[in-house]
């Protein structure tokens, strides 16, 4: 058996333990795996960021309103650039759009709206294409709606990020229930050690401390293990990923998987042992 | 100072309690009006029936439980209006030997020899020497790395012993250490607990086993239904014959 500094065993590592060891791997690899697909849905759309545009279209357009339109465009709050689209550009577009009927795409110019493009800054605004709506209303011009799904897909992923946040809590109350429970097997099958540490006048924190830190050990045990274990399932979609250009690290996990389940192994701990009650002179 | 109070025939006082009674929560009474003193140094054996009370005034004596009524005091300190924290270093000075040496079976000979030195905060790298030392008082001490498990019954109430003594206790509580062991055995024991009064420790054994007295004389306490029933001053510990008041083995 192998012996710690000093002269000391291990302490036992039963079948409660492992079966907490599996258990609380088990959630933490799902926790991780979470924030390993939103780490991916992040950027993917920080991806999309990168090419998104507004498209505002204006009926009738004539150069003066086109140029109002555009330099209240300017205005809105993270607004980066804000162009008038030419309308031989249009033109182009078009042509190669049909398929080379230029004189179809001659007729069909003549009744398209006149097209300003917004790029939106690197962090615009939240509200960006609400505000873009409101200003382009204004001018009776409309704001193609598909782009904004884009925007409505960066807010989405905020809701799930805190949503996420909310289960890893919840999921880590479990697993401090979880350890808590096991330690509280252990402690009844240690109440012997307990009892005697007592009489031989150890201090509350001497009895506790063996069970704080098996409690840590415990999670960082399993936090590492659901580490280790989340590289398969992102090995098998790395090229799924790799064509999205989704940037995702697994090495990014490993400190708050590790930390996070010493973190509830030793809260798990602490709850159990809270209960082994520090009056250890009974009254005659 | 000491040897002068030794020559002068004053001892201090390890253990004083007056009319002390202790009342279970279930309404037995363990000790009703107990009055004895036990000076330093001695050798004292608690005798009596099952039920007068040796073991639950043991108990009393390393504040396991908390005396109802009337005076203990305990290497000076009051144990009825003691805090958990006095309790606790009151502890620290007392090695406690129990009938079942209550072992820590999943755990080395050498940690649980330890256990009380690493309560008291010793440095790990000291701990093995010690343990060694104390092993070898016992003559356990190529046993170090040993299990419990793999010891016979003597063996192990020898490893108790060891690790009532590894602190160096000035008082050790002994519950009945002898009482699951043969004669032979339970001599050797004895001898053991006699060598550490010798070496200063005052030691207060509860007993059934009368024939031990014949050749580790003692003071003797003999209780009945709680009560200290009869006091009996034998040759016995260390500074034998000071302050005697009886020489003679006593029938019992």
């Amino acid at each position: 058996m192998p012996r710690l500094p000093g002269g000391f065993s291990l302490p036992p590592f039963g079948l409660h333990q492992w079966l907490a060891l599996v258990i609380v791997c088990i959630a933490l690899w799902a926790v991780g795996l979470f924030w390993l697909g939103l780490q991916a849905g992040s950027s993917w759309t920080q991806g999309w960021r990168q090419d998104i545009r507004f498209h505002i279209y204006l009926e009738n357009p004539d150069a003066t309103r086109m140029q109002q339109l555009s330099g209240k465009l300017r205005a809105v709050p993270g607004v980066a650039a804000v162009r008038i689209v030419p309308l031989e550009e249009t033109r182009t577009w078009l042509d190669a759009w049909l398929g080379g009927s230029g004189a179809l795409a001659d007729e069909l110019l003549s009744a398209l709206p006149g097209s300003i493009e917004v790029t939106p800054a690197a962090h615009g605004g939240e509200f960006i294409y609400d505000d873009l709506a409101d200003v382009a209303r204004a001018f009776g011009a409309g704001v193609n709606r598909g782009e904004a799904h884009l925007v409505q897909a960066r807010s989405m992923i905020a809701r799930v990020e805190r949503l996420l946040w909310f289960g890893t809590l919840i999921i880590a109350l479990a697993m401090i229930i979880i350890i808590s429970n096991t330690l509280r097997m252990t402690l009844l099958a240690r109440a012997d050690e307990v009892q005697l540490m007592r009489l031989l006048g150890a201090g509350e924190w001497f009895v506790r401390m063996p069970f704080l830190l098996e409690g840590g050990l415990l999670g960082a045990g399993a936090g590492g293990l659901a580490w280790l274990l989340l590289w398969p399932p992102l090995l098998a979609v790395s090229s799924w990923l790799e064509q999205l250009d989704a940037q995702v690290s697994g090495f990014a996990l490993l400190l708050p998987l590790l930390f996070g389940g010493a973190l509830v192994g030793w809260l798990g701990a602490l709850l159990a042992t809270t209960r082994m009650t520090s009056e250890n002179t009974a009254p005659g | 100072m000491a040897d002068k109070g030794r020559a002068c025939g004053y001892r201090s006082t390890m253990i004083q309690m007056n009319r002390l009674m202790l009342r279970y929560p279930t309404g037995k009474i363990a000790l009703s009006g107990m009055t004895m003193n036990i000076e330093k140094g001695r050798f004292a054996y608690l005798t009596g029936e099952s039920g007068a009370g040796k073991s639950s005034l043991l108990r009393c004596l390393y504040g396991g439980v908390r005396p109802s009524s009337g005076q203990l005091t305990v290497q000076g300190l009051d144990l009825r209006s003691a805090g958990q924290r006095q309790v606790r270093k009151l502890r620290r000075d007392i090695g406690i030997i129990f009938q079942d040496h209550r072992l820590l079976f999943s755990r080395t000979v050498f940690e649980n020899v330890a256990l009380p030195l690493r309560v008291q905060g010793w440095k790990p790298d000291r701990l093995v020497a010690r343990a060694e030392k104390v092993l070898e008082f016992v003559g356990l001490k190529d046993r170090l790395w040993s299990f419990p498990e793999a010891l016979s019954g003597g063996e192990q109430q020898r490893v108790a012993i060891a690790r009532a003594m590894s602190t160096k206790p000035p008082l050790i509580l002994a519950d009945e250490p002898t009482g699951n062991l043969d004669i032979g055995t339970a001599r050797h024991v004895m001898d053991y607990l006699m060598e550490l009064n010798r070496q200063g420790s005052t030691v207060i054994m509860a007993t059934h086993d009368l024939h031990l007295l014949d050749t580790h004389p003692g003071d003797i306490f003999r209780l009945h239904a709680g009560a200290l029933e009869e006091e009996l001053h034998l040759v016995s510990g260390n500074g034998r014959g000071a302050g005697k008041r009886e020489t003679y083995v006593p029938e019992i």
